[in-house]
Protein backbone atom coordinates (compact mmCIF):
# COMPACT_ATOMS: atom_id res chain seq x y z
CA UNK A 1 0.00 0.00 0.00
CA UNK A 2 1.09 3.53 -0.81
CA UNK A 3 0.30 6.33 1.61
CA UNK A 4 -0.60 9.85 0.50
CA UNK A 5 -1.11 12.78 2.84
CA UNK A 6 -3.41 15.64 1.88
CA UNK A 7 -2.94 18.91 3.76
CA UNK A 8 -5.97 21.21 3.74
CA UNK A 9 -5.77 25.01 3.86
CA UNK A 10 -6.47 25.00 7.60
CA UNK A 11 -3.60 22.59 8.18
CA UNK A 12 -5.72 19.46 8.65
CA UNK A 13 -3.83 16.42 7.43
CA UNK A 14 -5.53 13.33 6.04
CA UNK A 15 -3.48 10.29 5.16
CA UNK A 16 -5.04 7.80 2.75
CA UNK A 17 -3.93 4.44 1.51
CA UNK A 18 -3.77 4.21 -2.26
CA UNK A 19 -3.54 1.38 -4.69
CA UNK A 20 -0.60 1.15 -7.04
CA UNK A 21 -1.52 2.85 -10.32
CA UNK A 22 -4.32 4.97 -8.86
CA UNK A 23 -4.01 8.73 -9.18
CA UNK A 24 -3.80 11.21 -6.31
CA UNK A 25 -7.22 12.52 -7.46
CA UNK A 26 -8.87 9.08 -7.66
CA UNK A 27 -7.56 8.14 -4.22
CA UNK A 28 -9.04 11.30 -2.71
CA UNK A 29 -12.39 11.03 -4.47
CA UNK A 30 -12.92 7.35 -3.67
CA UNK A 31 -12.28 8.16 0.00
CA UNK A 32 -14.72 11.09 -0.05
CA UNK A 33 -12.01 13.59 0.85
CA UNK A 34 -13.13 17.22 0.83
CA UNK A 35 -11.02 19.56 -1.23
CA UNK A 36 -10.50 17.46 -4.37
CA UNK A 37 -13.50 17.42 -6.70
CA UNK A 38 -12.25 15.70 -9.84
CA UNK A 39 -15.50 16.26 -11.64
CA UNK A 40 -14.37 15.08 -15.08
CA UNK A 41 -13.06 11.78 -13.76
CA UNK A 42 -9.43 12.36 -14.64
CA UNK A 43 -9.64 13.32 -18.30
CA UNK A 44 -8.01 16.73 -17.80
CA UNK A 45 -11.15 18.63 -18.65
CA UNK A 46 -12.19 20.42 -15.49
CA UNK A 47 -9.23 21.60 -13.35
CA UNK A 48 -11.08 20.76 -10.14
CA UNK A 49 -8.41 18.40 -8.74
CA UNK A 50 -5.72 21.06 -8.43
CA UNK A 51 -3.10 20.42 -5.73
CA UNK A 52 0.31 21.75 -4.70
CA UNK A 53 2.97 19.07 -4.43
CA UNK A 54 5.01 19.42 -1.26
CA UNK A 55 8.43 20.85 -2.01
CA UNK A 56 10.22 17.75 -0.81
CA UNK A 57 8.31 15.59 -3.27
CA UNK A 58 8.33 17.81 -6.33
CA UNK A 59 11.07 16.00 -8.24
CA UNK A 60 9.70 12.54 -7.57
CA UNK A 61 6.12 13.51 -8.47
CA UNK A 62 7.31 14.82 -11.83
CA UNK A 63 6.59 17.97 -13.77
CA UNK A 64 3.34 18.87 -15.43
CA UNK A 65 2.83 18.29 -19.13
CA UNK A 66 2.01 21.08 -21.59
CA UNK A 67 -1.65 20.05 -21.76
CA UNK A 68 -1.84 19.93 -17.98
CA UNK A 69 -0.24 23.34 -17.84
CA UNK A 70 -2.90 24.78 -20.14
CA UNK A 71 -5.73 23.19 -18.18
CA UNK A 72 -4.30 24.60 -14.96
CA UNK A 73 -4.86 28.07 -16.37
CA UNK A 74 -8.47 27.29 -15.59
CA UNK A 75 -7.92 26.47 -11.94
CA UNK A 76 -9.97 28.43 -9.44
CA UNK A 77 -7.09 29.06 -7.02
CA UNK A 78 -3.63 30.52 -7.56
CA UNK A 79 -1.34 28.41 -9.71
CA UNK A 80 2.28 28.15 -8.57
CA UNK A 81 5.28 26.18 -9.77
CA UNK A 82 4.19 23.40 -7.42
CA UNK A 83 0.71 23.18 -8.92
CA UNK A 84 -0.38 19.90 -10.49
CA UNK A 85 -3.65 18.35 -11.54
CA UNK A 86 -3.83 15.49 -9.09
CA UNK A 87 -5.47 13.23 -11.69
CA UNK A 88 -2.18 13.31 -13.57
CA UNK A 89 -0.06 12.04 -10.67
CA UNK A 90 -0.14 8.26 -10.81
CA UNK A 91 0.99 6.53 -7.66
CA UNK A 92 3.68 3.88 -7.37
CA UNK A 93 5.99 2.74 -4.57
CA UNK A 94 8.41 5.59 -5.24
CA UNK A 95 5.67 7.98 -4.13
CA UNK A 96 4.86 6.19 -0.86
CA UNK A 97 4.57 8.98 1.72
CA UNK A 98 3.73 11.70 -0.83
CA UNK A 99 2.44 14.95 0.62
CA UNK A 100 0.18 17.28 -1.36
CA UNK A 101 -1.39 20.55 -0.26
CA UNK A 102 -4.95 21.47 -1.19
CA UNK A 103 -5.93 24.83 -2.67
CA UNK A 104 -8.40 27.26 -1.19
CA UNK A 105 -11.10 26.34 -3.69
CA UNK A 106 -11.66 24.12 -6.70
CA UNK A 107 -14.80 25.63 -8.21
CA UNK B 1 -25.35 -14.52 -21.09
CA UNK B 2 -28.48 -12.71 -22.24
CA UNK B 3 -29.35 -9.33 -23.62
CA UNK B 4 -30.93 -6.87 -21.21
CA UNK B 5 -34.71 -7.19 -20.96
CA UNK B 6 -36.78 -5.34 -23.56
CA UNK B 7 -39.50 -2.93 -22.49
CA UNK B 8 -42.24 -2.10 -24.95
CA UNK B 9 -44.59 -0.32 -22.55
CA UNK B 10 -42.73 2.89 -21.72
CA UNK B 11 -43.57 5.70 -24.14
CA UNK B 12 -41.67 8.86 -25.08
CA UNK B 13 -44.66 10.88 -23.89
CA UNK B 14 -44.39 9.33 -20.44
CA UNK B 15 -40.66 10.01 -20.34
CA UNK B 16 -41.26 13.61 -21.36
CA UNK B 17 -44.11 14.40 -18.99
CA UNK B 18 -42.90 12.71 -15.79
CA UNK B 19 -39.96 10.31 -16.05
CA UNK B 20 -39.04 10.20 -12.37
CA UNK B 21 -41.47 7.49 -11.16
CA UNK B 22 -40.33 5.36 -14.11
CA UNK B 23 -36.66 5.87 -13.30
CA UNK B 24 -37.28 5.04 -9.65
CA UNK B 25 -38.85 1.75 -10.70
CA UNK B 26 -36.05 1.00 -13.17
CA UNK B 27 -33.36 1.64 -10.56
CA UNK B 28 -35.02 -0.96 -8.34
CA UNK B 29 -36.01 -3.50 -10.96
CA UNK B 30 -34.18 -3.02 -14.29
CA UNK B 31 -31.18 -0.69 -14.09
CA UNK B 32 -30.13 -1.95 -17.53
CA UNK B 33 -33.16 -1.98 -19.82
CA UNK B 34 -33.70 -1.84 -23.56
CA UNK B 35 -36.54 0.63 -24.03
CA UNK B 36 -38.15 0.13 -27.42
CA UNK B 37 -39.56 3.66 -27.65
CA UNK B 38 -36.07 5.16 -27.40
CA UNK B 39 -34.25 2.51 -29.43
CA UNK B 40 -31.61 2.50 -26.73
CA UNK B 41 -30.47 0.68 -23.63
CA UNK B 42 -31.26 2.87 -20.62
CA UNK B 43 -28.84 2.92 -17.68
CA UNK B 44 -30.39 4.36 -14.54
CA UNK B 45 -27.94 3.71 -11.66
CA UNK B 46 -25.25 6.27 -10.76
CA UNK B 47 -22.38 3.77 -10.77
CA UNK B 48 -23.36 2.63 -14.28
CA UNK B 49 -23.77 6.07 -15.82
CA UNK B 50 -20.47 7.21 -14.37
CA UNK B 51 -18.58 4.09 -15.43
CA UNK B 52 -19.85 4.42 -19.00
CA UNK B 53 -18.92 8.09 -19.34
CA UNK B 54 -15.50 7.52 -17.78
CA UNK B 55 -14.71 4.89 -20.42
CA UNK B 56 -14.76 6.63 -23.81
CA UNK B 57 -12.79 3.86 -25.53
CA UNK B 58 -15.59 1.38 -24.93
CA UNK B 59 -18.48 3.85 -24.91
CA UNK B 60 -17.80 6.32 -27.69
CA UNK B 61 -19.35 9.71 -28.35
CA UNK B 62 -18.42 9.37 -32.02
CA UNK B 63 -21.70 8.49 -33.63
CA UNK B 64 -21.54 8.78 -37.42
CA UNK B 65 -25.33 8.41 -37.66
CA UNK B 66 -26.19 11.29 -35.37
CA UNK B 67 -28.77 13.83 -36.57
CA UNK B 68 -26.48 16.39 -34.94
CA UNK B 69 -24.39 16.31 -38.08
CA UNK B 70 -26.99 17.75 -40.47
CA UNK B 71 -28.41 19.96 -37.69
CA UNK B 72 -25.06 21.68 -37.10
CA UNK B 73 -23.82 21.10 -40.66
CA UNK B 74 -20.64 19.80 -39.04
CA UNK B 75 -19.17 16.90 -37.13
CA UNK B 76 -18.88 18.68 -33.78
CA UNK B 77 -16.70 18.09 -30.74
CA UNK B 78 -19.70 16.72 -28.85
CA UNK B 79 -19.54 13.71 -31.12
CA UNK B 80 -15.78 13.20 -31.24
CA UNK B 81 -13.41 11.27 -29.01
CA UNK B 82 -9.77 11.38 -28.00
CA UNK B 83 -7.35 13.87 -29.50
CA UNK B 84 -9.80 15.23 -32.09
CA UNK B 85 -12.18 16.18 -29.29
CA UNK B 86 -9.42 17.41 -27.01
CA UNK B 87 -7.97 19.88 -29.56
CA UNK B 88 -11.31 21.50 -30.32
CA UNK B 89 -12.39 21.55 -26.72
CA UNK B 90 -9.15 23.18 -25.62
CA UNK B 91 -9.66 25.90 -28.22
CA UNK B 92 -12.94 27.05 -26.68
CA UNK B 93 -12.49 26.09 -23.03
CA UNK B 94 -9.99 28.91 -22.56
CA UNK B 95 -12.93 31.30 -22.68
CA UNK B 96 -14.76 29.36 -19.97
CA UNK B 97 -12.20 29.05 -17.16
CA UNK B 98 -12.77 30.39 -13.64
CA UNK B 99 -9.84 32.78 -13.93
CA UNK B 100 -11.18 34.20 -17.18
CA UNK B 101 -14.65 34.49 -15.69
CA UNK B 102 -13.39 36.34 -12.64
CA UNK B 103 -11.01 38.67 -14.43
CA UNK B 104 -12.79 39.42 -17.70
CA UNK B 105 -16.42 38.71 -17.18
CA UNK B 106 -17.52 38.97 -13.55
CA UNK B 107 -18.43 42.68 -13.64
CA UNK B 108 -20.17 42.34 -17.01
CA UNK B 109 -22.30 39.40 -15.82
CA UNK B 110 -23.35 41.43 -12.82
CA UNK B 111 -24.34 44.39 -14.99
CA UNK B 112 -26.32 42.17 -17.34
CA UNK B 113 -28.10 40.40 -14.48
CA UNK B 114 -28.87 43.74 -12.86
CA UNK B 115 -30.28 45.16 -16.08
CA UNK B 116 -32.54 42.15 -16.76
CA UNK B 117 -33.72 41.87 -13.16
CA UNK B 118 -34.29 45.63 -12.81
CA UNK B 119 -36.75 45.70 -15.69
CA UNK B 120 -39.07 43.14 -14.06
CA UNK B 121 -42.24 44.84 -12.74
CA UNK B 122 -42.76 44.78 -8.97
CA UNK B 123 -46.13 43.66 -7.61
CA UNK B 124 -47.20 41.82 -10.74
CA UNK B 125 -47.34 38.20 -11.82
CA UNK B 126 -44.48 37.53 -14.19
CA UNK B 127 -43.48 34.41 -16.07
CA UNK B 128 -39.85 34.31 -14.97
CA UNK B 129 -39.09 31.49 -17.39
CA UNK B 130 -39.94 33.60 -20.44
CA UNK B 131 -39.08 37.04 -19.07
CA UNK B 132 -35.85 36.36 -17.21
CA UNK B 133 -34.37 32.87 -17.37
CA UNK B 134 -34.24 32.53 -21.16
CA UNK B 135 -33.27 36.06 -22.20
CA UNK B 136 -30.61 36.51 -19.50
CA UNK B 137 -29.02 33.13 -20.27
CA UNK B 138 -28.97 34.12 -23.96
CA UNK B 139 -27.44 37.54 -23.30
CA UNK B 140 -24.65 36.28 -21.06
CA UNK B 141 -23.79 33.52 -23.52
CA UNK B 142 -23.71 35.94 -26.46
CA UNK B 143 -21.02 37.93 -24.65
CA UNK B 144 -18.99 34.89 -23.62
CA UNK B 145 -19.00 33.63 -27.18
CA UNK B 146 -18.07 36.98 -28.70
CA UNK B 147 -21.28 37.51 -30.64
CA UNK B 148 -23.10 40.12 -28.50
CA UNK B 149 -24.45 41.59 -31.75
CA UNK B 150 -26.92 38.67 -31.86
CA UNK B 151 -30.24 39.50 -30.19
CA UNK B 152 -31.77 37.53 -27.30
CA UNK B 153 -34.48 36.39 -29.67
CA UNK B 154 -31.97 35.14 -32.25
CA UNK B 155 -29.84 33.33 -29.67
CA UNK B 156 -32.86 31.55 -28.18
CA UNK B 157 -34.40 30.71 -31.54
CA UNK B 158 -31.13 29.38 -32.99
CA UNK B 159 -30.54 27.35 -29.87
CA UNK B 160 -33.95 25.72 -30.05
CA UNK B 161 -33.70 25.02 -33.80
CA UNK B 162 -30.28 23.40 -33.36
CA UNK B 163 -31.62 21.27 -30.52
CA UNK B 164 -34.70 20.29 -32.51
CA UNK B 165 -32.50 19.29 -35.44
CA UNK B 166 -30.03 17.40 -33.25
CA UNK B 167 -32.92 15.47 -31.70
CA UNK B 168 -34.56 14.70 -35.04
CA UNK B 169 -34.11 10.94 -34.74
CA UNK B 170 -37.04 10.39 -37.07
CA UNK B 171 -35.00 12.19 -39.77
CA UNK B 172 -37.98 14.29 -40.88
CA UNK B 173 -37.10 17.05 -43.37
CA UNK B 174 -38.71 20.04 -41.60
CA UNK B 175 -36.41 20.27 -38.55
CA UNK B 176 -33.35 20.17 -40.81
CA UNK B 177 -34.80 22.86 -43.10
CA UNK B 178 -35.32 25.02 -40.02
CA UNK B 179 -31.83 24.34 -38.63
CA UNK B 180 -30.36 25.04 -42.09
CA UNK B 181 -31.98 28.47 -42.08
CA UNK B 182 -30.59 29.12 -38.59
CA UNK B 183 -27.13 27.96 -39.71
CA UNK B 184 -27.26 30.43 -42.61
CA UNK B 185 -28.08 33.27 -40.23
CA UNK B 186 -25.34 32.28 -37.80
CA UNK B 187 -22.69 31.79 -40.50
CA UNK B 188 -23.50 35.21 -41.95
CA UNK B 189 -23.17 36.89 -38.56
CA UNK B 190 -19.92 35.07 -37.72
CA UNK B 191 -18.42 36.07 -41.08
CA UNK B 192 -19.42 39.67 -40.51
CA UNK B 193 -17.90 39.75 -37.00
CA UNK B 194 -14.72 37.85 -37.79
CA UNK B 195 -12.58 40.83 -38.86
CA UNK B 196 -13.67 42.80 -35.79
CA UNK B 197 -12.80 39.98 -33.35
CA UNK B 198 -9.45 39.60 -35.08
CA UNK B 199 -8.65 43.31 -35.07
CA UNK B 200 -9.72 43.89 -31.47
CA UNK B 201 -8.94 40.71 -29.54
CA UNK B 202 -10.86 40.15 -26.31
CA UNK B 203 -11.51 37.25 -23.95
CA UNK B 204 -14.50 35.93 -25.87
CA UNK B 205 -14.56 32.41 -27.29
CA UNK B 206 -14.69 33.62 -30.90
CA UNK B 207 -11.77 36.00 -30.44
CA UNK B 208 -9.64 33.48 -28.54
CA UNK B 209 -10.24 30.80 -31.18
CA UNK B 210 -9.51 33.19 -34.07
CA UNK B 211 -6.36 34.62 -32.53
CA UNK B 212 -4.87 31.38 -31.19
CA UNK B 213 -1.26 30.61 -32.15
CA UNK B 214 -2.34 27.45 -33.88
CA UNK B 215 -6.01 28.00 -34.65
CA UNK B 216 -8.42 25.18 -35.43
CA UNK B 217 -10.06 25.35 -38.89
CA UNK B 218 -12.69 28.05 -39.40
CA UNK B 219 -15.38 25.43 -39.99
CA UNK B 220 -14.69 24.02 -36.51
CA UNK B 221 -14.60 27.48 -34.95
CA UNK B 222 -18.11 28.01 -36.30
CA UNK B 223 -19.18 24.54 -35.17
CA UNK B 224 -17.85 25.18 -31.66
CA UNK B 225 -19.80 28.42 -31.34
CA UNK B 226 -22.94 26.69 -32.57
CA UNK B 227 -22.48 23.87 -30.09
CA UNK B 228 -22.20 26.45 -27.34
CA UNK B 229 -25.38 28.18 -28.57
CA UNK B 230 -27.24 24.87 -28.77
CA UNK B 231 -25.88 23.70 -25.45
CA UNK B 232 -25.49 26.87 -23.45
CA UNK B 233 -28.88 28.51 -23.17
CA UNK B 234 -31.37 25.82 -22.18
CA UNK B 235 -29.23 24.52 -19.35
CA UNK B 236 -28.67 27.71 -17.36
CA UNK B 237 -32.24 28.77 -18.20
CA UNK B 238 -33.74 25.52 -16.94
CA UNK B 239 -31.37 25.35 -13.97
CA UNK B 240 -32.39 28.84 -12.86
CA UNK B 241 -36.10 28.13 -13.24
CA UNK B 242 -35.78 24.80 -11.41
CA UNK B 243 -33.87 26.31 -8.47
CA UNK B 244 -36.31 29.22 -8.12
CA UNK B 245 -39.17 26.69 -8.09
CA UNK B 246 -37.37 24.54 -5.52
CA UNK B 247 -36.74 27.47 -3.20
CA UNK B 248 -40.19 29.05 -3.53
CA UNK B 249 -41.93 25.75 -2.81
CA UNK B 250 -39.67 25.16 0.21
CA UNK B 251 -39.77 28.50 2.06
CA UNK B 252 -37.97 27.11 5.14
CA UNK B 253 -35.03 26.18 2.97
CA UNK B 254 -35.14 29.54 1.22
CA UNK B 255 -34.90 31.32 4.59
CA UNK B 256 -31.94 29.19 5.56
CA UNK B 257 -30.22 29.66 2.19
CA UNK B 258 -30.64 33.39 2.60
CA UNK B 259 -29.41 33.37 6.19
CA UNK B 260 -26.32 31.32 5.39
CA UNK B 261 -25.82 32.87 1.91
CA UNK B 262 -25.37 29.42 0.38
CA UNK B 263 -26.83 30.10 -3.06
CA UNK B 264 -24.12 27.89 -4.50
CA UNK B 265 -25.51 24.92 -2.55
CA UNK B 266 -29.01 25.75 -3.82
CA UNK B 267 -27.59 25.74 -7.33
CA UNK B 268 -26.01 22.29 -6.92
CA UNK B 269 -29.18 20.87 -5.41
CA UNK B 270 -31.39 22.29 -8.14
CA UNK B 271 -29.38 20.72 -10.93
CA UNK B 272 -29.17 17.45 -9.01
CA UNK B 273 -32.91 17.36 -8.41
CA UNK B 274 -33.89 18.03 -12.03
CA UNK B 275 -30.79 17.85 -14.22
CA UNK B 276 -31.20 20.20 -17.21
CA UNK B 277 -29.54 17.55 -19.39
CA UNK B 278 -31.20 14.34 -18.33
CA UNK B 279 -29.75 11.77 -20.70
CA UNK B 280 -26.77 11.21 -23.01
CA UNK B 281 -26.01 8.61 -25.65
CA UNK B 282 -22.87 6.56 -26.11
CA UNK B 283 -22.08 4.10 -28.89
CA UNK B 284 -20.74 0.70 -27.78
CA UNK B 285 -17.46 0.02 -29.63
CA UNK B 286 -17.06 -3.68 -28.77
CA UNK B 287 -19.06 -6.46 -27.19
CA UNK B 288 -19.18 -5.96 -23.46
CA UNK B 289 -21.45 -6.51 -20.48
CA UNK B 290 -23.13 -4.39 -17.87
CA UNK B 291 -24.68 -5.84 -14.69
CA UNK B 292 -24.48 -9.32 -16.17
CA UNK B 293 -26.22 -8.47 -19.44
CA UNK B 294 -24.63 -8.65 -22.88
CA UNK B 295 -24.18 -5.25 -24.46
CA UNK B 296 -23.29 -5.85 -28.10
CA UNK B 297 -21.01 -3.72 -30.23
CA UNK B 298 -23.06 -1.15 -32.17
CA UNK B 299 -25.68 -0.84 -29.44
CA UNK B 300 -26.40 2.67 -28.15
CA UNK B 301 -26.57 3.01 -24.39
CA UNK B 302 -28.21 5.97 -22.78
CA UNK B 303 -26.90 7.24 -19.47
CA UNK B 304 -29.77 8.72 -17.50
CA UNK B 305 -28.04 11.20 -15.22
CA UNK B 306 -31.49 12.43 -14.14
CA UNK B 307 -31.91 9.03 -12.50
CA UNK B 308 -28.32 8.72 -11.28
CA UNK B 309 -28.86 11.99 -9.42
CA UNK B 310 -31.65 10.41 -7.35
CA UNK B 311 -29.98 7.03 -6.84
CA UNK B 312 -30.89 5.63 -3.42
CA UNK B 313 -27.31 4.38 -3.04
CA UNK B 314 -26.06 7.96 -2.99
CA UNK B 315 -28.99 9.95 -1.68
CA UNK B 316 -31.45 9.79 1.13
CA UNK B 317 -34.82 10.87 -0.28
CA UNK B 318 -33.34 11.91 -3.59
CA UNK B 319 -36.82 12.62 -4.93
CA UNK B 320 -37.02 15.75 -2.76
CA UNK B 321 -35.38 19.12 -3.19
CA UNK B 322 -33.16 19.50 -0.12
CA UNK B 323 -30.37 22.05 -0.26
CA UNK B 324 -28.62 21.01 2.93
CA UNK B 325 -27.34 17.59 1.96
CA UNK B 326 -23.98 16.55 3.40
CA UNK B 327 -22.65 15.40 0.06
CA UNK B 328 -23.98 16.10 -3.38
CA UNK B 329 -21.94 14.10 -5.92
CA UNK B 330 -24.41 14.70 -8.73
CA UNK B 331 -23.72 14.02 -12.38
CA UNK B 332 -25.64 16.97 -13.82
CA UNK B 333 -22.50 18.19 -15.58
CA UNK B 334 -21.67 14.68 -16.72
CA UNK B 335 -18.21 13.25 -16.27
CA UNK B 336 -15.36 11.95 -18.35
CA UNK B 337 -13.89 13.84 -21.33
CA UNK B 338 -17.20 15.47 -22.21
CA UNK B 339 -17.73 16.92 -18.75
CA UNK B 340 -19.67 20.17 -19.29
CA UNK B 341 -17.32 22.88 -20.52
CA UNK B 342 -19.70 25.52 -19.21
CA UNK B 343 -19.80 24.22 -15.63
CA UNK B 344 -17.67 27.03 -14.22
CA UNK B 345 -19.67 29.70 -16.03
CA UNK B 346 -22.99 28.22 -14.89
CA UNK B 347 -21.89 27.96 -11.25
CA UNK B 348 -20.66 31.51 -11.29
CA UNK B 349 -23.50 33.20 -13.17
CA UNK B 350 -26.51 31.31 -11.85
CA UNK B 351 -25.23 30.30 -8.42
CA UNK B 352 -23.17 33.28 -7.36
CA UNK B 353 -24.68 36.23 -9.24
CA UNK B 354 -28.25 35.80 -10.49
CA UNK B 355 -29.90 33.90 -7.61
CA UNK B 356 -28.76 36.18 -4.77
CA UNK B 357 -29.49 39.29 -6.83
CA UNK B 358 -33.00 38.16 -7.74
CA UNK B 359 -33.99 37.18 -4.19
CA UNK B 360 -32.50 40.37 -2.81
CA UNK B 361 -34.51 42.55 -5.18
CA UNK B 362 -37.75 40.64 -4.59
CA UNK B 363 -37.45 39.37 -1.00
CA UNK B 364 -41.12 38.35 -0.85
CA UNK B 365 -41.29 36.73 -4.27
CA UNK B 366 -43.96 33.99 -4.28
CA UNK B 367 -45.24 31.19 -6.43
CA UNK B 368 -48.95 31.17 -5.50
CA UNK B 369 -49.92 28.22 -7.69
CA UNK B 370 -47.06 25.76 -8.04
CA UNK B 371 -49.46 23.25 -9.58
CA UNK B 372 -49.70 25.50 -12.64
CA UNK B 373 -46.01 25.04 -13.40
CA UNK B 374 -45.57 22.62 -16.29
CA UNK B 375 -42.46 20.42 -16.40
CA UNK B 376 -41.40 18.91 -19.66
CA UNK B 377 -38.66 17.02 -21.41
CA UNK B 378 -36.87 13.71 -21.72
CA UNK B 379 -33.41 14.73 -23.03
CA UNK B 380 -33.54 18.26 -21.67
CA UNK B 381 -35.86 19.02 -18.77
CA UNK B 382 -37.17 21.95 -16.76
CA UNK B 383 -40.28 24.02 -16.10
CA UNK B 384 -41.65 25.67 -19.23
CA UNK B 385 -43.42 28.40 -17.26
CA UNK B 386 -42.87 29.98 -13.86
CA UNK B 387 -45.63 32.44 -12.89
CA UNK B 388 -44.35 34.22 -9.80
CA UNK B 389 -45.56 37.34 -8.02
CA UNK B 390 -42.67 39.76 -7.60
CA UNK B 391 -42.53 41.62 -4.28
Amino acid sequence: MIKVTYVAQDGTETTLEAEEGASVMRTAVSNDLDGIVGECGGSMMCATCHCYVDEAWQDRAGRRSDDEDEMLEGAASEVTERSRLSCQIKLDQSLDGLIVHLPEEQL
Amino acid sequence: MALAPLDEAITLDQLSSDPYPIYRRLRAENPVLRVAATGRTLLTKAALTKAVKDNPELFSSDDPQTPMRPAFRAHTLMRKDGQAHFVERKAISKALTPTRIKSDWGPLYEQLAERYIARLPRGETVDLFADLCGPLAARILAHILGIPEASDEQMQRWSQLLIDGAGNFGWKPEPFLASDAANDEMDALFAQLEPIRRAEPDGSAFSLMLNADDPIPMSQIHANIKIAIGGGINEPRDALATIIYGLLTNPDQLDEVRAQAVWDKAFEEGIRWVAPIQASSRLVTKDTELCGFDIPKGDTVMTIQASANRDEELYEDGESFFVFRDKNPHQAFGNGPHHCAGAHVARRTVGKIILPMLFERFPRMALPKPEEVVWKGFGFRGPINLPVVLN
